[in-house]
């Protein structure tokens, strides 16, 4: 009972009008951000995370957390309408989206794919509703060793991820780690690489990399690649089309494959590492392989649209649960929220929910009225986003550089950060380019302290001994599961990329 | 230019390292772990794996020299694409220069304004239009919505 009083409480904090303002100004953006090819969820929350500062922390992390599941709405559009997936999360739905579109029935993809993100998102809250308490409930009793264990894992199981270039992920991520030791020792006062310079002695701040790393050096990269030089050429006018709803039987036959894909993409989004892309992926790999006719999969199948895009959302929330009750995060985005936490002075893990109940359950109940303003937008607001589509790179890049440098000037207004910000920018496109992982980096900057200060710990607690780490059962088992993921997270990615290599070469 | 680039992040590890065991010790006098500790395995890490990489990419680019022996010069496109990725950097890089200058309102009209005239060249009325709305719009979302203040001129142009 105390689950449904606890979310009463939420609800009650979420639904008024401010609050209700900036959800439905962050499910907006969030979507405008997923339609943007190139720019995925991790680089609109680090663009916009300055303007939430001054706000009041409740409002501040539902709009961030709208931000954050509305870009994986937003994404699909274009994926639909162009063939260009907005991020790398909804490739899976050109697969069978565009040859939708292409065949006259870009409408009911563009409903169905709004249908089936809601209820991705919204079995995903249900989930996080459920389990985030028992999360929390088990978590009390971990002690340093097994936060450090535990941003181990995070680490490693994202590096895991990174497949070929995992050497370039691990340099990524060990100067994420470098430059989180920037600044004063806390156990000893003694400063680290401050170089005499006041403005280092605090360390370097999580926003202006972030922001340079996602913002500016994805928007160089998109200069690189030429997409500056494209136009909005093939993009399908479905306002043409005599029908725009969906049928019946697009409802009826897809009802399960909604279930299936949001569960799978749940249970694939808690595992840190994993994330959307490979939830969607497997999705698809699964409805085709369970489809009595899979050889329609990559022409216009319905279930081929509403699968990959029921478990990217799905994922987007289950990627919740270890960092509201643990305070991992498992990707960049959810790395990007933690540092807006920790930015209001909070701290998500395991005392996280129950030292701000109203904060955490308030994130949470906004969670379902986001996914219902979610659909509502995804379906009424397209021409809007069919407009931002038309809008081309050669405008949208010179309007990013100045939100990015702006954005990072007022959080303490300093000219030293915005340089930081321009130099991590120039790092993150040649990180991009050669195949290194910015969001590694991100993540090590964000664990990095709290890695250190509990090995310290540790070892201050064991008298050196690394032992400790087999001594406690809890230890014990984060060390299995570490183990376990880091032997599933590889099969699962090849899976995935096997179904988007098939596809592609059918396609 | 991969090599280049793995050489900058050698060379700054072996920086970083260096400091980690010359100016930060290992232990505290109280036998803790001192402010060296982390550093020093974090330096020694990246040294390590930069090198493994660097050695991937000589034995890389020298099996791509054979194959481009073979096949003849290599793109002239990629020069173009260096160039539009490098125009971009370099206006980024002068607005952070202009911005202590002039302030934040009229450093954003001056760099969108040439920032415009390269990239979207040919569309004057259009590139003003948003030379001007675009810092306005800005403005009004820092310093007016938000109340953040936006960067102050070293020489102000203008009364706000």
């Amino acid at each position: 009972m105390d689950l449904f009083a606890n979310l009463l409480m939420g609800l009650e904090l979420a639904i008024n009008p401010i609050n209700i303002a900036y959800l439905l100004v962050g499910s907006m953006v969030g979507m405008i951000v997923g339609v943007i090819p190139g720019f995925g969820p991790s680089a609109g929350l680090a663009i916009l995370l300055p303007i939430t500062i001054g706000m009041d922390p409740v409002g501040a992390t539902m709009m961030l957390a709208a931000i954050y599941y509305g870009s994986m709405y937003g994404g699909t559009i274009t994926s639909i309408l162009l063939n260009t997936p907005g991020e790398s999360a909804t490739v899976a739905s050109t697969f069978d989206g565009y040859p939708m579109a292409k065949a006259g029935r870009a409408g009911p993809a563009l409903v169905m794919q709004a249908v089936a993100s809601f209820v991705g998102g919204t079995v995903g809250v249900i989930m996080i509703t459920l389990l985030a308490p028992a999360f929390a409930q088990v978590s009390r009793s971990f002690g340093p060793p097994e936060y450090f264990l535990l941003a181990a894992m995070g680490m490693l199981t994202l590096v895991v991820m990174i497949g070929n270039h995992w050497k370039l992920g691990v340099i990524s991520a060990l100067i994420g780690f470098a430059l989180g030791t920037v600044g004063v020792d806390l156990e000893t006062g003694q400063g680290r690489y401050t170089f005499g310079s006041p403005d280092l002695i605090g360390g370097i701040y999580f926003i202006p990399i972030a922001i340079g790393l996602f913002g500016l050096g994805e928007l160089f990269y998109a200069f690189y690649s030429g997409m500056h030089k494209s136009e909005s050429g093939g993009l399908i006018d479905y306002s043409k089309e005599k029908e725009f709803w969906p049928n019946r039987n697009d409802f009826l036959s897809t009802r399960w494959t909604m279930v299936r894909g949001s569960i799978l993409g749940f249970v694939v989004g808690v595992m840190p590492g994993a994330g959307a892309t490979i939830a969607s992926l497997m999705a698809y790999s699964t409805e085709r392989s369970l489809s009595k006719t899979p050889e329609n999969f990559g022409k216009g199948e319905m279930a081929g649209l509403v699968a990959p895009e029921s478990a990217n959302n799905a994922a987007s929330s289950g990627a919740m649960i270890p960092l509201l009750t643990l305070g991992i995060p498992g990707s960049a985005s959810t790395a990007v929220l933690l540092a807006a936490f920790i930015m209001w002075g909070l701290r998500p893990g395991p005392l996280f929910m129950g030292q701000n109940p109203e904060l955490a359950w308030g994130l949470i109940a906004s969670m379902y009225l986001g996914n219902v303003a979610l659909l509502a937008i995804s379906i009424f607001a397209i021409p809007l986003f069919v407009q931002i589509i038309k809008v081309p790179y050669r405008i949208l890049g010179p309007v990013i550089v100045v939100i990015c440098t702006l954005g990072t000037f007022v959080v303490h207004a300093s000219f030293v950060e915005v340089g930081l910000m321009f130099a991590a920018g120039i790092a993150g496109f040649f990180m991009r380019l050669y195949g290194f992982s910015p969001a590694a980096l991100v993540l090590a900057l964000v664990l990095g302290p709290l890695a250190e200060q509990a090995l310290r710990q540790t070892l201050t607690i064991s008298r050196g001994s690394f032992g400790i780490f087999l001594d406690r059962p809890a230890s014990v088992w984060i060390m299995v599961v570490t183990a376990a993921l880091l032997l599933i997270l590889p099969i699962m990615g090849k899976i995935g990329s096997r179904a988007g290599k098939a596809e592609r070469a059918g396609g | 230019m991969r090599i280049a680039f793995l050489l900058t992040v050698l060379g700054g590890a072996i920086f970083y390292t260096y400091i980690a065991f010359t100016d930060l010790g290992f232990m505290t006098r109280t036998g803790r772990l001192g402010p060296g500790f982390f550093p020093r395995v974090v330096g020694l890490g990246i040294v390590v794996f930069t090198l493994w990489a660097l050695f991937d990419a000589l034995r890389d680019a020298r099996l791509s020299a054979q194959g481009a022996a073979v096949t003849g010069p290599g793109d002239a496109h990629s020069t173009g694409r260096w160039r539009d990725a490098a125009t971009l950097m370099g206006l980024a890089v002068g607005y952070g220069i202009l911005l202590p200058i002039f302030g934040g309102f009229v450093a954003t009209v001056i760099y969108m304004l040439i920032a415009l005239s390269i990239i979207n060249s040919g569309k004057h009325l259009l590139n003003v239009i948003l030379a001007i709305v675009i810092p306005a719009g800005v403005y009004l979302l820092f310093d007016r919505i938000l109340n953040a203040s936006m960067p102050p001129a070293m020489f102000d142009i203008i009364p706000f």
